[in-house]
């Protein structure tokens, strides 16, 4: 997948925050927001390029184009929107580079002006509050990994969430790395395309599901009654491992049965992720 | 090939040394007896380099000048990459007609500096010039793109016919900056007399400013305060006879409010 990072600094965290979290709204799967993102972690004013507090969040998207134009539309309506908010690029070192934010200066009406920062050109537009300041280009990692997971197969909901949330505790804030659901949670995994639908791409995992047992081909051992999956997106196959290492760990607590991961026959993509491998087991 | 060339300068300078073109782009090809070789002009008379300064290091982009070259002009004119430091003070046109890289002075330059080559219709075209001492008259004119940064204050006419890029002084600045400023930045932190041809707009903290200092004190060590950098400035539009699109930013001493 294609991935950028976008850093979001304003006046407070509190502002920062709720620019990061418009931004990543409604993006937890490309197969129905054309984007997934999720905030990735937060920065304090000695991480950011304009010494202010600021969070970093992580875009993915299926090619180069879809990426431009998600970060586009999203900065220009959350970032641009929101009260002392500034936009930067995360990946500078990258060499692949998207004018994402290019387009937005035409919002100044020929007001907007033109800086360049130690060979990075920003764009100061005009707005009510004073002028809102976006770098133009962003980095783009050609080799994201997204759809990373694994599952917990719980005894009864309390169990699963509670492994769930710890899961996502340990993982929060992990460079490189967001859960795009949720609450880094899924409770609706997916099997690729559909048993009496052809043109669904994705429908419910039926094997998964604890209602179903009696009905198809479960995958479920005697005592699960909940599911619970947590999706990984990633800047590079070593942040995956990394974080579904430590996510794993920390929710193999009581009432979980098992931990599995949904592999799709292997076509979802070229990264396979070996439960028994990441967490130093022999295969 | 070397970290760095390093000019070490062999005695005080007596004549005025034009620098013109002894750039970290033309030094990075050659070798240590190439460079000593390139010529420079000391007073009426041609010289070359290795006459005034004892050269160190090859084929480096970045170029470190140890002496004071008050006499010296034309220091960093015509760059367009690399790095040149010089760790003293140097002379009138530094800078001038710079189209990249990175000029960095540790003391005082005179001047028109980053300006245009004589009779040229703009004045530096790219890169960045930090100066941590004052620098004379007209300072950044005629500039198209780039940064002029100044630690101390600036003479007169700083700014002028500037076509865009951006001007900052920590220091004062003389009389009449901006003059036929098109779409020009002028920031001043350590006062300025903002002339009528200018209108005040608002007053406010421009998020531009903030990223400019902070990355001035992280690359460079450039002295910016904490007041400085959490600071309102003034706006004011000019100027008047142009477009009108150029700027003065006055920093008003006036800090946020803390949350």
């Amino acid at each position: 997948m294609r991935a950028a990072r976008v850093v979001i600094t304003a006046r407070t965290m509190k502002w920062a925050r709720a620019a990061a979290v418009k931004l990543t709204g409604f993006a937890t799967s490309v197969i129905a927001c054309k984007c997934e993102a999720a905030i990735e972690r937060e920065l304090t004013p000695d991480e950011t390029p304009d010494a202010r507090p600021g969070v970093s969040a992580l875009m993915f998207t299926m090619d180069t184009d879809s990426l431009g134009k998600r970060l586009t539309e999203r900065i220009g309506q959350t970032v641009l929107t929101c009260p002392t908010a500034s936009c930067f690029d995360g990946l500078p070192d990258v060499p692949d580079r998207l004018p994402a934010a290019r387009a937005l200066r035409t919002f100044g009406d020929r007001f907007q002006i033109s800086k360049v920062v130690n060979g990075d050109r920003y764009w100061r537009v005009p707005v009510m509050e004073g002028e809102c300041l976006l770098q133009e280009s962003f980095g783009m990692q050609k080799k994201g990994v997204g759809g990373g997971n694994f599952l917990i197969l719980a005894e009864d909901i309390d169990s699963g969430l509670d492994a769930a949330e710890a899961a996502v505790a340990a993982i929060d804030g992990m460079p490189g790395v967001i859960l795009p659901f949720p609450g880094g949670v899924v409770r609706s995994g997916s099997k690729l395309g559909a048993r009496g639908y052809k043109r669904m791409i994705a429908s419910t995992n039926d094997a998964y599901c604890p209602t179903l047992r009696p009905l198809t081909t479960s995958a479920l051992p005697d005592g699960v009654n909940t599911v619970l999956e947590i999706v990984l997106d990633g800047l590079s196959p070593d942040a995956i491992s990394a974080a579904m290492r430590v996510g794993i760990d920390a929710a193999c607590r009581s009432g979980i049965r098992a931990i599995s991961a949904g592999n799709y026959g292997g076509k979802l993509g070229p990264h396979h992720f070996h439960l028994r491998q990441i967490l130093g087991a022999p295969a | 090939m070397s970290e760095a060339v390093v000019l070490t300068l062999r005695a005080p300078l007596d004549a005025a040394l034009d620098m013109t073109g002894i750039t970290p782009d033309r030094c990075a090809p050659l070798s240590r007896a190439e460079i000593a070789a390139l010529p420079v002009w000391v007073g009426r008379e041609r010289a070359v380099l290795g006459d005034v300064f004892d050269v160190r290091g090859e084929r480096a982009a970045r170029v470190e000048i140890e002496g004071d070259l008050s006499k010296a002009c034309g220091v960093g004119a015509r760059m367009t990459s690399g790095l040149l430091h010089v760790r003293g003070n140097v002379g009138d046109d530094a800078g001038q007609a710079m189209s990249g890289g990175v000029l960095r002075v540790d003391g005082h330059a005179g001047d028109r500096l980053g300006g245009p080559s004589p009779g040229a219709s703009k004045g530096m075209t790219g890169g960045e010039v930090v100066v941590f001492g004052s620098t004379g008259a007209s300072p950044a004119a005629l500039v198209r793109r780039g940064l002029v940064a100044v630690a101390g204050g600036a003479g007169a006419y700083a700014g002028r016919g500037m076509i865009a890029g951006t001007l900052l002084a920590l220091g004062p600045l003389g009389e009449l900056p901006g003059a036929g400023n098109k779409r020009g930045s002028i920031i001043a932190a350590g006062g300025v007399p903002v002339p009528a041809s200018y209108r005040w707009a608002c007053s406010y903290e421009p998020p531009h400013v903030r990223l400019l200092l902070t990355s001035l004190r992280r690359r460079f060590g450039f002295p910016c305060d904490p007041a400085l950098l959490n600071g309102r400035f003034d706006r004011y539009c000019g100027d008047a006879g142009e477009p009108g699109k150029g700027e003065i930013l006055v920093w008003t001493g006036h800090e946020r409010r803390r949350e």
